[in-house]
């Protein structure tokens, strides 16, 4: 492909996100006081699980080989991701299966632009910001208690190792919901993929081995929030990512595929 | 007057069926729910021995793996039965002012929800025991109790889940004075976790957090039948335990309609 048609695609398809964005912050703008609400929930939550941790601390120096500040860096890459995922995708993908029931699936299909794209970012849902937020607090607390080093080398693959678990949540969550378009009720997978995440807070040493397996190949929590974590801290060479990075590109690439098949199954409730 | 009341109670149940059996892979879900919580704080505390090497003590309460086992295994199953999703309905039925209608019925809301919740636990339970009965066998636990034990466990588990309801019922009410109510709930929910003990035995708590647990409802509505089904508790305090829990379930109906009647008076319904 010539270099000036990809500058064409990536300037049009950024005008639309600009487009979608600012509709979707202008109907954000009338619920203010439900973003406050939930960055105190957000925050309880966390003082929760850190309380947790802390109890069980206080009868052991480490867990599984994890000290007590290396489990909240898990715990911070945790709140990042569930945030960075629910404000970008989270409501879009919810929506999509309603929207083949109903049949207004439609009016996606219309657009012309990619239907994976429209479906997948149209709605940024951003009082989940939240979590993001208490993410980034987390991290930074962490990062100073355990004094680490963060070079321009370390947050360059911090940022890529969250990007390839971010788009390793996305695809798993893509193929789920386009499974949609062939048996219409799915919405209840998509909670046993959220207890698994549920379970991505805690090293992945300290459960069962059938269940670590689950968490390792099945659902790579790994992947998605350990290997972020490990680059944080600078506990991992280059190869980790780079193994991250593939297993993001290589499922993005998969599911979308099947998303491609997908649509072609897609009946349309009113046609 | 007896009669009365179980043939409303019936009537709601069978509602509450015929909606449950309607969407029976959505109730499975979230019976299912209650799984992990407490498996995960039993993952966490079992790493915790084996990374010491050793029981984890406390004066003279001890435990061991397998007690972790039992204690957060019997604390899911009593959850289960114990446990209410009222106060995230509620809200919503405010909110939408779907609680109109309920409220020109002849007779107070709590009675269809109380049915309705009733009807999910006997339902659920058919389909939870032989996962219940799979994770005992998968996951060792040592129980040290007698039958006797677990006799006495019953009363003290049906009077945690009254007191349970009660409050969280009143807890549910304040949503006529704020419809936003993610952060009391999720308030509620940490005082949960550390007051009822649901995410560590009260004896391995600091000694701070269990007496407050003692002095709040929480202790009789998680951890008191969870301790007494395990045969943790002695004779005396086995009695001023079942005491306390009589006493929150008087003082919880009390606040409960001082709440409601203030709050009934508030609403506006919305859509009316």
């Amino acid at each position: 492909m010539p270099i000036e048609t990809i500058q064409r695609t990536v300037r049009r398809y950024g005008a639309i996100l600009y487009v979608y964005y600012r509709t979707s912050l202008q109907t954000e703008m009338e619920y203010r006081a439900d973003f406050f609400g939930r960055l105190l929930a957000s925050f309880l939550d966390l003082l929760t699980t850190i309380g947790a941790l802390a109890i069980t601390f206080s009868y052991t120096d480490t867990l599984q080989g994890w000290s007590f500040s290396q489990a909240m860096v898990l715990l911070a890459v945790y709140y990042l991701m569930d945030g960075l995922i629910e404000v970008f995708i989270g409501q879009n993908m919810r929506q999509i299966a309603a929207q083949v029931r109903d049949g207004t699936f439609d009016f996606v299909l219309m657009k012309p632009a990619n239907s994976q794209f429209t479906a997948s970012l149209r709605m940024l849902n951003i009082s989940r910001a939240a979590r993001i937020i208490v993410g980034i607090g987390l991290t930074v607390h962490t990062v100073f208690s355990l004094s680490v080093e963060i070079g321009p080398v370390t947050a360059v693959r911090f940022a890529v190792a969250l990007a390839a678990g971010m788009s390793i949540v996305y695809s798993i969550w893509l193929f789920l919901v386009t499974l949609t378009f062939w048996f219409v009720r799915v919405d209840n997978i998509e909670q046993i993929v959220w207890q698994a995440f549920e379970a991505g807070r805690y090293p992945v040493e300290i459960f069962p081995r059938h269940l670590r397996g689950f968490l390792t190949y099945v659902i790579p929590i790994a992947f998605i929030i350990t290997v972020p974590a490990q680059a944080l801290v600078g506990r991992l060479g280059p190869g980790s990512v780079l193994t991250a990075v593939m297993i993001g590109s290589a499922l993005f690439a998969l599911a979308s595929a099947f998303w491609r098949v997908g649509i072609r199954n897609y009946t349309g409730a009113s046609a | 007057m007896i009669r009365y009341w179980y043939r409303v109670y019936r009537a709601n149940l069978r509602v509450a069926w015929a909606l449950m059996l309607q969407y029976r892979f959505s109730t499975l879900i979230w019976a299912l729910w209650g799984f992990v919580g407490p498996l995960i704080s039993l993952a966490v505390w079992s790493a915790a021995t084996r990374s010491r090497g050793s029981d984890v003590v406390r004066g003279s309460q001890v435990y061991s793996a397998g007690d972790f086992a039992a204690y957060f295994l019997v604390y899911m199953i009593f959850s289960h039965f114990t446990m209410s999703w009222d106060a995230f309905e509620f809200a919503y039925r405010v909110r939408t002012g779907s609680l109109s209608p309920q409220l020109l019925r002849p007779m107070h809301p709590i009675h269809a929800d109380a049915s309705f919740n009733i009807g999910f636990k006997v339902l659920t339970t058919l389909v939870l025991l032989p996962a219940w009965i799979l994770l005992f066998v998968l996951l060792h636990p040592q129980l040290p109790s007698t039958a006797l034990d677990i006799l006495i466990a019953v009363p003290t588990l049906l009077l945690a889940g009254l007191v349970r309801y009660i409050w969280q019922y009143t807890l549910a009410a304040v949503a006529f004075w704020t419809v936003r109510v993610d952060a009391i709930n999720q308030f509620y929910y940490v005082l949960d976790a550390f007051l009822a003990g649901r995410i560590a035995p009260i004896a391995l708590m600091p000694v701070w957090i269990g007496a407050i647990s003692r002095f709040t409802p929480f202790y009789g509505m998680g951890a008191f039948p969870v301790e007494v089904a395990l045969g943790r508790v002695a004779g005396s305090d086995l009695l001023s335990g079942i005491a306390a829990q009589i006493v929150w379930l008087g003082v919880g109906i009390v606040v409960f309609r001082f709440v409601w009647n203030a709050g009934v008076r508030q609403y506006s319904a919305v859509g009316a």
